[in-house]
């Protein structure tokens, strides 16, 4: 039977393949979705009209035809393919009793009691698998699975590293055989979910272990069942040398758990986001006159100093309102502009690592509300009393190096959020003013503020007028603070 | 000696101090030969020893007629043609001792000394190879015009083999400047050459096959094999082309150090012994009215230095182990993969 | 650019390195005045007369002992062995003398010499003049080994061959002599140690050598238009040294891995590839290796049978296809 180019308006003429979700020799039955196809007007799936196997594809992906051409031809097999799918997982049991070596001996436990916890080739009883797998509905869903998941090394790996449920992962591959590709495509979805239910958001701080408590568990990743990562090994290859490779004398330091989580959330983030980064050189000559007014008054009554950062925050949540994509999250194929700013403080712990807490609302705030508000928190913070609550909801974050009187830092982005602002070193510096009698020289506090943003959220030219825009508050807003 | 076989060595003078110096350089093959047989049965040198006693004159000879810029070309059998060049006794025992006074510090044992600083282009243990090699280095020399030859050395069993037929002809037609030498000992391995070899005279009866002159001699006369090595390498440096030289010897022990040699004949190596080059040339010396006093200096030097070789050897550390995987390639490492 | 024959090809980068080099010298069996039975070297003893242009008797073992014999002593000769089959008969030389003499001298000896040879089949020519042999020549430590597959490399890793200090054997594929393909002009220069990455994809990496590369595009271009698969098509071109660093990284990105080798089945060079991507890849492999290859038979000589012992397009596509889900 054939597979047709349907007209799907009165006046269309012709369309689009826009995606095969089927190729030659696979097994269809009606009614499965075999392929998308767009038009001008709109776009749609196309079904199977019947049960068989796919015999030829005559039109690739991106090619437009005219309205009656014929797609693909199915060779029918209309009783076959009902008795072959009722058969398929018990005549695989049968057929397949070798399919248990592929449990990894030290996954014991089903899987099914822990949902978190990373059970990996575990052939589960023949009818549960398919109906549970096949449940994840997209067009794109496998029909019988086999009876013997076949997990290769890659997926295994993976599974291991992400500390994944394959359960929950579709397979698209041959007889539904979950691919690499496959879990690297659930990895990525998972990544992009909302704050709250992102497993992987905010580096830790002490109190974290019941932040991520919701999370699938981080659990000590000494020996994962299944997949464990490469570890060195004897003898030739170079690439195992390699990693086994300490020149005589040196020391090992093993990751604490902070810097083990601080590392994966890292390697993550930039895996995630396609980091730009962009910078300004800002004069803060208005803030400093009125830092340098406040100084004692202020510090004997708030009891900490007033430093730029209380002013940078202000000046990025009234930027942030008229550049809303910044503080936004990356969903699947979204922005989700979120409604406030709700601002992430990195903290240095030092050998605690480093952490995010964030300030609610910081929109709302004022340069002392938000100068109060850092203090708090980075005394809690370095006091070891953060709870879970501070470290969710983050949507932008400002990182601080300047104390080290950096030039410039290209900061990772603290997902899954798509900006970050590192605010670096103030500096006198000799500065051009313009005046109405000329140019002339002047010494100046100037300081780089430097943002790296998911370019999957925005652009350039986007990511620069925003910086542009927190450089002139900063440089030109009538700072008034009241102490 | 066949009909038709001349064995022709031009009467010309050799001067006395040549002759001390022959005299010298066989003494020194003899005590090396005779130390490694004696530092073989102490077990200091493992493996396996091809040794030359008896055969001292051809490498000496040679040796001493040859330019210092000439090259050497031998068989496993050839401690004494590296000698002859110039090596140093530490190194050659060292070497055979396998530690890291040895002239390739342990790298290719006694069946492959090569010091190319000397011209000794190496020891060669797969035998007829060695000949096509020596064809290139006299191919070289001939091209870039500089008057150098190659001598070749190689055994009777070599003149069945292949390449050696492959070499002369190769040699012949570009008139190369190479010096063929068979030191002809009678015995392939284990077994009589005569078994084994369709003509008499196993290279010199060969020679015409390949446009040569057939040249026969005593290998155990020095000055004979000297002075046949004088007329070849001049032939060859004057753009003359290649000798095969038939030299006839014996050697005095076995095959290998692991072989006694008793498949010989008692009669044959009483023969042999007889025409020993040694105590030969030593005589011959004394009837030329050469001083023993000279004679008896010769000789006390040589076994003070084999003696003070030896004990340098012996001393030597074993090879470091980093150079167990070095210099495959010309930049010194052995890597086969980035 | 300009468009050269393979076989022009050859010529042209000895003729490049013989300018630059007076040391450079060519010998083997009809190399001078007929300029190569394969016309490889046509145009060469008129440019560089006969001193460095040579004519040799059949006799290959004293032409590859004699330029041995060279190298060690100043010059850098150039081998011509005519077909690879004939290293059987010079094994000694090249396995016992040549690969191991700088070794067991110590380092005292250079070999700055290069053997090319015409390797492969595809000419109807029969087993013994067919074979792929650079799997052998592979397997001996203190030899380099090299087989391009486009008349650009041949130029380009011709002269790096002839300037390395060691020794190279230079594997032409026989059947692809009349290959045309775009060449730098002036001095061509192309590192060995180095593969090519001729067509980059995300489903497959097809790893391929000499004739085999071309055959392996073709069954790339047909698994993209008929069967929505895309490879990538890797050509190794140096088998010693070996580029793993690239093959490693082109596997790892699509978890994938056939090789394309026309050696017979034992012991190719892919086994060694997939030896290596098996055990330095192993957790990134999504799939298991395949391997298409000559069956382990002698070639025969008639069109349809060696055409259905080789590799083909085809055979390429089908091995995919049973592996790409």
């Amino acid at each position: 039977m054939n597979v047709l180019m349907p007209q799907l308006g009165e006046t269309v003429t012709e369309g689009t393949v826009a995606h095969w979700h089927k190729k030659v020799g696979d097994t269809v039955i009606a009614d499965e979705i075999i392929l998308d196809i767009e038009t001008d007007k709109v776009s749609m799936e196309i079904p199977a009209p019947g049960n068989g196997v796919i015999k030829e594809i005559r039109v690739q992906e991106g090619t437009t035809v005219e309205v009656g051409t014929v797609l693909a031809v199915i060779e029918s097999s209309a009783g076959e393919a009902q008795s072959a799918e009722a058969q398929s997982p018990q005549a695989q049991a049968a057929q397949t009793p070798a399919a248990q070596p592929a449990a990894a001996p030290a996954a014991a436990k089903p899987a099914v009691e822990a949902p978190a916890v990373a059970a990996v080739a575990q052939p589960a009883p023949a009818a549960a698998a398919p109906a549970q797998l096949a449940a994840t509905g997209t067009a794109a869903a496998p029909v019988a699975r086999d009876h013997g998941q076949r997990l290769s090394p890659a997926v295994r790996r993976l599974a291991a590293e992400y500390r994944l449920d394959l359960k929950a992962v579709p397979g698209s591959g041959r007889n539904g055989r979950i691919t690499r590709r496959n879990v690297l495509d659930f990895i990525q979805r998972q990544q992009s979910a909302p704050p709250a239910a992102a497993p992987l958001a905010a580096a830790p701080a002490p109190a974290a272990a019941s932040a991520l408590a919701a999370a699938p568990a981080a659990r000590a990743p000494a020996s994962s069942p299944a997949g464990p990562p490469p570890t060195a090994m004897d003898g030739g290859s170079a690439a195992n040398a390699e990693r086994d490779l300490r020149p005589a004398g040196a020391k090992t330091v093993p990751f604490t758990r902070i810097r083990k989580l601080t590392a994966e959330h890292m390697v993550r983030s930039k895996a995630t986001s396609p980091h730009v980064l962009q910078a300004v050189e800002v004069d803060f000559y208005r803030v400093d006159v009125v830092r340098r007014n406040l100084r004692d008054a202020w510090k004997q009554r708030h009891g900490h100093s007033l430093t730029y950062l209380p002013f940078i925050a202000n000046a990025v949540c009234r930027a942030l309102e008229d550049f809303p994509n910044l503080n936004s999250s990356v969903h699947g194929d979204s922005l989700i502009l979120h409604p406030s700013v709700n601002l992430g403080v990195a903290v240095d712990l030092g050998a605690e690592g480093l952490v995010a807490p964030v300030i609610k609302h910081a929109d709302r705030m004022s340069v002392a509300q938000l100068a109060d508000a850092i203090a708090e928190i980075a005394q809690r913070s370095r006091a070891g009393k953060l709870k879970p609550d501070d470290f969710q909801g983050g949507t932008y974050t400002l990182s601080n190096s300047g104390t080290f009187g950096t030039l410039i830092t290209a900061p990772i982005i603290n997902q899954p959020q798509v900006a970050i602002l590192s605010t670096d070193g103030v500096r006198k510096k000799p500065v051009v003013v313009e005046t109405s009698e000329g140019d002339s020289i002047a010494i100046r506090p100037v300081g780089v503020l430097a943002q790296s943003f998911d370019h999957r959220a925005v652009d350039g030219a986007y990511s620069a007028a925003f910086l542009d825009r927190v450089r002139k508050i900063i440089e030109t807003s009538h700072w008034v603070v009241e102490v | 000696m066949a009909p038709g076989v001349a064995a022709r060595s031009p009467q010309v003078s050799i001067s006395t101090e040549t002759r001390l110096k022959l005299y010298r350089t066989m003494l020194e093959c003899r005590v090396l030969e005779k130390r490694a047989y004696d530092l073989f049965m102490q077990n200091l040198i493992k493996g396996t020893s091809h040794l030359a006693l008896g055969q001292e004159a051809i490498a000496a000879g040679f040796g001493t007629a040859m330019r210092p810029d000439d090259y050497t070309f031998c068989t496993y059998r050839g401690h004494n043609h590296t000698l002859v060049r110039g090596v140093g006794m530490t190194e050659i025992l060292g070497e055979l001792m396998g530690n890291s006074s040895g002239l390739m510090r342990g790298k290719g044992g006694s069946m492959h000394l090569t010091s190319v600083e000397h011209h000794m282009m190496g020891s060669y243990a797969i035998i007829g190879a060695h000949m096509t090699i020596a064809n290139g280095a006299a191919w070289s020399a001939q091209y870039r015009g500089t008057e150098q030859v190659a001598v070749c050395f190689f055994g009777d069993g070599t003149t069945n083999i292949g390449a050696f037929h492959e070499a002369l002809n190769f040699a012949v037609i570009w008139k190369l400047p190479v010096v063929f030498v068979c030191e002809n000992n009678l015995y392939m391995e284990y077994t009589s050459i005569h078994d084994v070899t369709a003509v008499e005279h196993p290279a010199a009866d060969r020679a015409s096959a390949y446009g040569l002159e057939p040249v026969l001699i005593d290998g155990n006369d020095v000055d004979v094999v000297y002075r046949t090595a004088q007329r070849a390498l001049e032939l060859a440096r004057k753009g003359g082309g290649p000798s095969l030289i038939e030299a006839e010897t014996y050697r005095h022990g076995g095959h290998s150090r692991a072989d006694p040699g008793k498949y010989r004949p008692d009669e044959e190596v009483k023969a042999w012994l007889a025409k020993d080059p040694l105590p030969r040339y030593r005589a011959r010396l004394l009837d030329l009215g050469i001083n023993v006093a000279d004679i008896e200096k010769i000789e006390a030097e040589t076994n003070a230095e084999i003696d003070r070789a030896t004990e340098a050897a012996r001393n030597a550390p074993p090879p470091p182990i980093e150079i167990a995987n070095t210099d495959v390639w010309a930049d010194g490492g052995s890597a086969w993969r980035n | 650019m300009a468009q050269l024959t393979y076989r022009d090809a050859v010529a042209a980068g000895i003729a490049q390195e013989m300018r630059r080099d007076s040391n450079v010298v060519l010998l083997g069996e009809d190399v001078a005045r007929a300029g190569g039975v394969f016309k490889a070297t046509v145009g060469l003893l008129d440019e560089f007369g006969p001193k460095r242009v040579k004519d040799t008797p059949i006799s290959e073992q004293a032409i590859v002992g004699a330029a041995m014999g060279a190298a060690m002593t100043g010059l850098r000769p150039i081998v011509d062995l005519m077909f690879s089959d004939f290293f059987a008969v010079t094994w000694d030389i090249v396995a016992n003398q040549i690969a191991k003499t700088r070794y067991m001298t110590d380092g005292q000896v250079t070999l700055p010499l290069v053997i090319r040879s015409a390797n492969g089949a595809g000419s109807r020519f029969g087993a013994q003049h067919s074979q792929s042999v650079e799997n052998w020549a592979m397997a001996i430590p203190g030899l380099k080994v090299v087989a391009p597959s486009n008349p650009s490399d041949v130029k380009g890793m011709l002269a790096a061959a002839i300037r390395d200090d060691d020794p190279v054997l230079f594997f032409e594929q026989k059947s692809l002599y009349a290959a045309k393909g775009e060449v730098p002009d002036g001095e061509h220069f192309v590192p060995l140690g180095k593969a090519s990455v001729v067509r980059e994809g995300k489903d497959v990496t097809i790893v391929a050598l000499a004739l085999m590369v071309p055959r392996a595009l073709k069954a790339a271009e047909a698994l993209k238009e008929q069967h929505g698969i895309d490879a990538t098509v890797v050509d190794v071109r140096s088998l010693v040294p070996l580029d793993t660093q690239t093959i490693l990284r082109e596997v790892a990105k699509t978890g994938r891995l056939v090789t394309v080798e026309e050696n017979p089945r034992l012991c190719g060079w892919g086994a060694e590839i997939a030896s290596i991507v098996a055990e330095e890849l192993f957790w990134d492999l999504d799939g298991p290796i395949v391997r298409i290859t000559t069956p382990h038979v002698p070639l025969a000589a008639a069109n349809n049978l060696e055409d259905a012992q080789l590799p083909t397009p085809e055979r390429i596509v089908a091995g995919v296809r049973q592996l790409v889900d």
